[in-house]
């Protein structure tokens, strides 16, 4: 039974993820933490399995259509799994509360972000196709590394301190100050996740944070829900699917809230 | 000049992906649904090797495109990608804040 629950909570969170953009990871750490009683460490080391599975179901089609720059990602990927792999140490020796206040504050963060921006999670940038059907990209060459490795030392930080992905740091710096076209940029951040999830996913493994019994039917639920949000996101107003997305993290951030004030889930 | 377009080596590591993805799924949907069957220590060793394997996939992965570099006699990028691995191998030899 935990098990069919733990597949749909998994099915739904790559849905959502896939049809916004925003990966699983933020909504399956705290909902696993506030309603199936796993402690918010176990919880962040549980999701970030399935924050892999996502980035690598969903690279291996960016890459099919060549809109990945493997050079640059793996360039910043050696400051976002660095980064990584050091949060992901130093969250042993958090206790609970300063790790539950800090997914609180980041959900909430988040959630302000999105409403500001009026529910646009990511710039729509409208592909170039050519004859052939092919995507067209404008040449272009990165600029400022030193910048762009510190936004993915501290953007891989935060992915191994709570389990996240990252995308929406890393994606703006690439676009915005390296001069790296938003399609490439969206691509090249979604490839680096999973090396960056990896990164701190091994230090938490060892450290007997990874409950397999519930990572493995969230990953089956998310691969799924992931393929099926891919193919849902372009038929759907994405716009209210974004507002569920909100709804559900600032209830989760108000939750932790309760949950750390009173010491149990309201 | 764009760093783009280098098909067969996009095609590479996709399929590295792709192969992971899939085969950690069916792994791990292999041990869930012999769990509600068979009632021993089986099926949960089958999930932990397809999570297992899940961790490794982005680690085969900077292997594989570290490897095509040096192939393409890309020193620089070579270089990065084996910089990347150590980084993620150091995370699977010390366990500090274990307990």
């Amino acid at each position: 039974m935990l098990t069919v629950l733990l597949v749909l909570l998994g099915f739904f969170a790559g849905l959502l993820g896939a049809m916004t953009g925003i990966g699983g990871g933020v909504l399956l750490s705290p909902i696993l933490a506030l309603h199936f009683g796993i402690p918010i460490r176990e919880a962040i080391g549980t999701s970030l399995v399935a924050v892999i599975t996502t980035s690598a179901a969903s690279s291996s089609v960016h890459l099919q259509r060549h809109t990945t720059d493997i050079r640059l990602g793996m360039t910043l990927e050696l400051a976002t799994s660095l980064g990584a792999a050091v949060t992901a140490y130093l969250v042993g020796y958090f206790n609970r509360n300063v790790l539950e206040g800090l997914f609180a504050g980041f959900l909430l963060y988040s959630s302000i972000t999105i409403l500001l921006r009026g529910g646009k999670i990511r710039n729509e940038e409208v592909a170039e196709v050519n004859g052939d059907g092919e995507t067209v990209i404008p040449p272009y060459e990165p600029q400022r590394y030193p910048l762009g490795l510190g936004a993915s030392l501290f953007a891989g930080g935060l992915s191994g301190l709570l389990g996240i992905g990252g995308g929406p740091i890393k994606v703006p710096v690439m676009y915005i100050f390296m001069n790296v076209p938003l399609m490439v940029a969206t691509a090249t951040s979604n490839f680096m996740i999973g090396v960056t999830a990896a990164a701190s996913a091994i230090v938490y493994y060892r450290r007997g944070d990874i409950l397999v019994g519930l990572a493995a039917p969230l990953a089956v639920g998310v691969f799924l829900g992931s393929l099926l949000g891919a193919r849902l996101a372009p038929r759907i107003h994405t716009k209210y699917v974004v507002y569920l997305l909100v709804a559900i993290m600032l209830y989760l951030a108000g939750h932790l809230f309760v949950h750390l004030l009173t010491g149990k889930a309201a | 000049m764009s760093q783009l377009r280098e098909p067969a080596f996009d095609r590479v590591v996709a399929l590295v992906l792709r192969v992971g993805a899939f085969g950690c799924f069916f792994i791990m949907l292999a041990g869930l649904l012999m769990g509600l069957f068979v009632d021993s220590h089986v099926p949960g060793d089958i999930e932990r090797a397809g999570v297992l394997l899940m961790l490794a996939t982005p680690v085969v992965r900077v292997l594989v495109a570290g490897v095509l570099f040096l192939r393409e006699k890309d020193w620089k990028y070579g270089a990065i990608s084996f910089g990347v691995l150590a980084i993620l191998l150091l995370g699977a030899v010390f366990g500090i804040g274990e307990h």
